[in-house]
């Protein structure tokens, strides 16, 4: 089922939590709400959810309005952060409870429940856990028997907030690839919200980054990560450096070297190089920036190093393990940069 | 299970030690007392006390109107907390610390206000006397609140009052929102939710109130004698029959009348502690 969210507003006292949003959703997509913390992410799900109510605005669901809707009549099903499972419930009747508590005319009969909750305890492969309770599981298992919940109501989208948050780096990682899989199997309209732009642009068809109640940026994870509609994206998606500087004739001065931004008007302007985009030289060439290696750490695959740039704070550098061993780079030496990519934002334009 | 595990924290011995002699001095002593003291009594005399009818008839009127007052107060006390923990409104602060207040006022002043109100020309009293379009809808002769058994459980409801609320309170407080939002998503009414998810949660707190309450309501004497009315069969309570044993020098009568209450006391307490402790091992809090 698609989704419209058009001029959403939301405010708590003074602060704006959501400044006129506009977003289509197509049906079956995965869809990250991408932030950081306080930038409304949560606020829109819940919006969507019927759990909180808009100042201003509509959404709705495949054309038809469902901003007056209760949540309860909207058909979602909802991932919370922290679970929040049925304590004194079995992870069956964990499960079983959505379609328990419908009317008695569109209830399931006790055999067919049964079924149901199997099926879905098997989807999320946790079959022989349903006579548990939920103190007895593990992070990672109460979040699967949370969607499961979620998806026996036949739900038409599923929102999840920032479901795996809780959870630790490793199982972290294996569960979203299982949402991913899981997602491609059923196909059901999924919004997902997240601060880790890894998760985001690993799971997710289509990234939104917010910041401060705007969306700054809609587009798959391609798009996002290499054409970065605005400085903030740029440096939310993963590490960069930064350049102060001033535009002369499609050249960006830094000490005694230059960085070429072509067709940038003349103008001060912030230059962001990622760390894995510049190139390393014992040789001066014409334009390279000069630097000395001030300090050196080995991150397993990938070795960053720090490098003391002429007219410049530190910058980073960051190599394979294969070429930093070529080029045997050590502490203390004089090098030369070359950034490979460069994105160039005027302030004023 | 070896008695003594091994711990971080110290001070094992020393804690034990003090909490064990700290209840043999405040509780179990005296207690063994009573019961040393009742053995003065041969069994034959023990029996004819305690089978007294005119006793027999004190002990369903303590526990029964208990009960009821136990009872009312876990419907009254959920809903007063409920609506202490839910909703913002002014003045509630001041509410909240007029629950406390039955606590506070000596049983005496309780008992004498409410045999005030109550009685036929009370404030409260008059509306239900006999020929009054209220007292009516009860027969001819109204509905009797004072000096009547119904008496003693509106003195025992009003000194009972703050436990289940207190007992609720806090545990109501800590239900998460997102249970709700999460019943509510999966398409669950106010109602259900209420039963389903809230009810579940609350039943270990509602109990302790509730025992509590019922625990407190069989030892009260000062705020009941003014109201009930004290009529031989219908509404003397056990803990009179003790001091009207007293007052004629009946010490082993009344030590015989006093271990009666304490077995069945404990008895009864004991019961809901293991329902408690089994609800509790319900809502997921064993391994």
């Amino acid at each position: 089922m698609s989704i419209d969210i058009r001029n959403i507003s939301k405010r708590f006292g003074n602060f704006v939590a959501l400044d006129n949003i506009n977003l289509d959703i197509a049906s079956g997509e995965l869809l990250a709400l991408l932030g950081p913390s306080g930038c409304g992410k949560t606020t829109l799900l819940r919006i969507i959810a019927g759990l909180e109510t808009a100042d201003a605005g509509q959404i709705l669901f495949h054309g038809e309005d469902t901003t007056d809707k209760h949540v309860s009549e909207r058909q979602v099903g909802f991932v919370f952060q922290h679970y929040a499972l049925f304590r004194h419930m079995t992870v069956f009747e964990n499960v079983a409870f959505g379609l328990r508590v419908r009317p008695k005319q569109t209830r399931p009969s006790e055999s067919e429940i049964k079924r149901k909750v199997h099926e879905l305890l098997e989807l999320v492969q946790l079959d022989w856990l349903a006579d548990r309770y939920p103190a007895q599981l593990s992070g990672g298992q109460r979040q699967r028997i949370a969607l499961a919940r979620a998806l026996a109501v036949e739900p038409k989208v599923l929102l999840l907030d920032e479901p795996f948050g809780a959870l630790d780096t490793k199982v972290r990682k294996e569960l979203r690839r299982w949402l991913r899989r899981l997602h491609d199997e059923v196909h059901l309209t999924s919004i997902f919200v997240t601060h880790d732009q890894e998760e985001a642009l690993e799971v997710a068809d289509r990234v939104v980054v917010l910041n401060k109640g705007h969306i700054e940026q809609v587009g798959t994870p391609e798009q996002v990560y290499d054409t970065p509609a605005s400085p903030f994206v740029y440096q939310f998606l993963g590490d960069v450096n930064l350049f102060h500087s001033r535009v002369h004739q499609g050249w960006a001065e830094v000490g005694k070297g230059r960085i070429a931004a072509p067709g940038a008007p003349d103008a001060p302007a912030i230059i962001y190089v990622r760390p894995h985009e510049i190139d390393l030289s014992r040789v001066a060439s014409g334009d390279a920036l000069h630097g000395e290696i001030n300090h050196i750490r080995i991150l397993g695959a990938t070795i960053r190093l720090e490098v003391d740039v002429e007219g410049h704070d530190a910058v980073e550098v960051e190599l394979s393990r294969e070429r930093y061993s070529e080029g045997g780079w050590q502490v203390g030496e004089t090098v030369f940069l070359t950034p490979r990519t460069v994105q160039v934002y005027t302030p004023q334009a | 299970m070896a008695f003594k595990q091994a711990s971080v924290l110290p001070g094992f011995n020393l804690s034990f030690g003090y909490t064990i002699f700290w209840l043999s001095l405040i509780v179990i002593l005296p207690l063994t007392a009573l019961v040393v003291k009742t053995t003065g009594l041969d069994w034959a005399h023990f029996w004819s006390t305690v089978s007294d009818p005119r006793v027999v008839a004190t002990y369903k009127v303590t526990f029964g109107a208990s009960l009821l007052a136990a009872v009312i107060n876990l419907f009254t006390g959920l809903l007063v907390a409920w609506v202490l923990v839910r909703y913002p409104f002014p003045g509630k602060r001041l509410i909240d610390a007029l629950v406390d207040l039955p606590f506070a006022l000596p049983t005496a002043v309780a008992g004498i206000a409410l045999a005030t109100l109550y009685a036929p020309n009370g404030w409260i009293g008059q509306w239900f006397a006999a020929g009054t379009p209220l007292g009516n809808l009860f027969g001819p002769e109204g509905l009797p609140l004072a000096f009547q058994p119904i008496g003693i459980v509106i003195a025992l409801t009003f000194v009972t009052l703050p436990f289940v609320v207190r007992t609720v309170q806090p545990v109501l407080a800590d239900i998460e929102q997102e249970l709700e939002e999460a019943a509510s998503s999966l398409g669950a009414t106010r109602w259900q939710i209420f039963r389903l998810v809230i009810l579940p949660t609350l039943w270990p707190a509602l109990l302790t109130g509730f025992s509590l309450a019922f625990a407190r309501a069989i030892g009260e004497y000062g705020s009941v004698i003014f109201i009930a009315g004290n009529m031989p069969f219908k509404s003397e309570i056990t803990p009179l029959m003790i001091i009207s044993k007293l007052e004629q020098y009946d010490y082993l009568g009344a030590t015989a009348i006093a271990v009666v209450m304490l077995v069945v006391s404990f008895a009864l307490l004991l019961a809901i502690n293991g329902l408690q402790w089994w609800s509790a091992r319900r809502l997921g809090r064993r391994n």
